[in-house]
């Protein structure tokens, strides 16, 4: 499936690992939490979040403000505060994982477990919700953008947080 | 332009500051060819457009004319992310069948 215009993109995405033969690349990515918060209000507008913010703080952790519309409850407004997990490493660590350490109450645990497979429905292929953390898995998340061919291309893939702002570190190989 | 570009561009790449890339790029010889024959269709294309070019009717929810006072969106400019950039590494080789670049740069705080 072509996923630009450019037949060298799509020549670039469809054959990857032939393509960068050789590469061995580190990016070091810090993303201000200005720029972290414009990327998140470029998001779709048929969504039933009504305002996402993001807020890293300098313990390795950061704040996500989050008004929806969730089923049954109607509108909530939460503030929640997330851990960074391991690194992503290929293939034995496919999830970039955020534990919730502040933030739900046990009636929110209660409901989030209780619709599990309405979120799950809504939620993109590779990213999972549950009570206690936010799961993406790096490889169905690719596949389900139609990138799956990039996923051999990655070595490792972690996410930490300072004040006000979260570092990506990306290290990309093909052989 | 998206958003996202606008305000990078709009904050002169503040926002990238600290960002570093590290190692070897290798592109093989035929992505490049790839590449240069899309960027010589690109070019006889756009040069040919003018000539070939045929108005199209209006769509139908096109209800404000062009306003000459409005803020054009412009294009990047390579030259302001350019000027952040500390280059402390790279080179340049061919080897069979691929390109080679060796990088070491960073945005400047």
């Amino acid at each position: 499936m072509p996923v630009t215009d450019s037949t060298t993109l799509n020549a670039l995405v469809s054959q990857p690992a032939a393509a960068l033969a050789g590469t061995d690349l580190q990016i070091h990515l810090p993303l201000t939490r200005v720029l972290l918060n414009e990327v998140l209000a470029a998001r779709p507008a048929n969504t039933p979040v009504r305002e996402l913010l993001i807020d890293p703080n300098d313990r390795n952790r950061f704040r996500v403000h989050l008004t929806a519309q969730a089923p049954i409850v109607g509108t909530v407004s939460r503030q929640i505060l997330f851990a960074p997990g391991m690194p992503v490493s290929f293939p034995d660590q496919p999830w970039l994982e955020f534990r919730i350490e502040e933030g739900l109450g046990f009636f929110d645990r209660s409901l989030i477990s209780v619709l599990q497979g309405q979120i799950e429905r809504r939620l993109p292929r590779g990213i999972e919700l549950s009570s206690k953390n936010l799961r993406i898995h790096i490889p169905g998340l690719l596949t389900h953008l139609g990138y799956q061919r990039l996923v051999p291309l990655i070595q490792s893939l972690e996410i930490k947080s300072e004040a006000n702002r979260l570092l990506l570190n990306l290290h990309l190989k093909a052989e | 332009m998206h958003p996202v570009l606008q305000h990078l561009m709009d904050t002169n790449f503040e926002d990238l500051s600290g960002s570093r890339v590290d190692g070897r790029i290798a592109v093989s010889d035929d992505l490049i060819n790839l590449g240069l024959h899309e960027v010589v269709a690109m070019l006889t294309k756009s040069s040919a457009a003018p000539a070939g070019k045929t108005e199209s009717p209006a769509p139908e929810s096109t209800p404000t004319p062009y306003d000459s006072t409005e803020k054009k969106a412009a294009t990047p400019d390579p030259k302001a992310l350019l000027r952040k950039l500390d280059v402390e590494k790279l080179q340049y080789r061919t080897e069979t069948g691929r390109t080679v670049l060796e990088i070491a740069c960073s945005v400047r705080k």
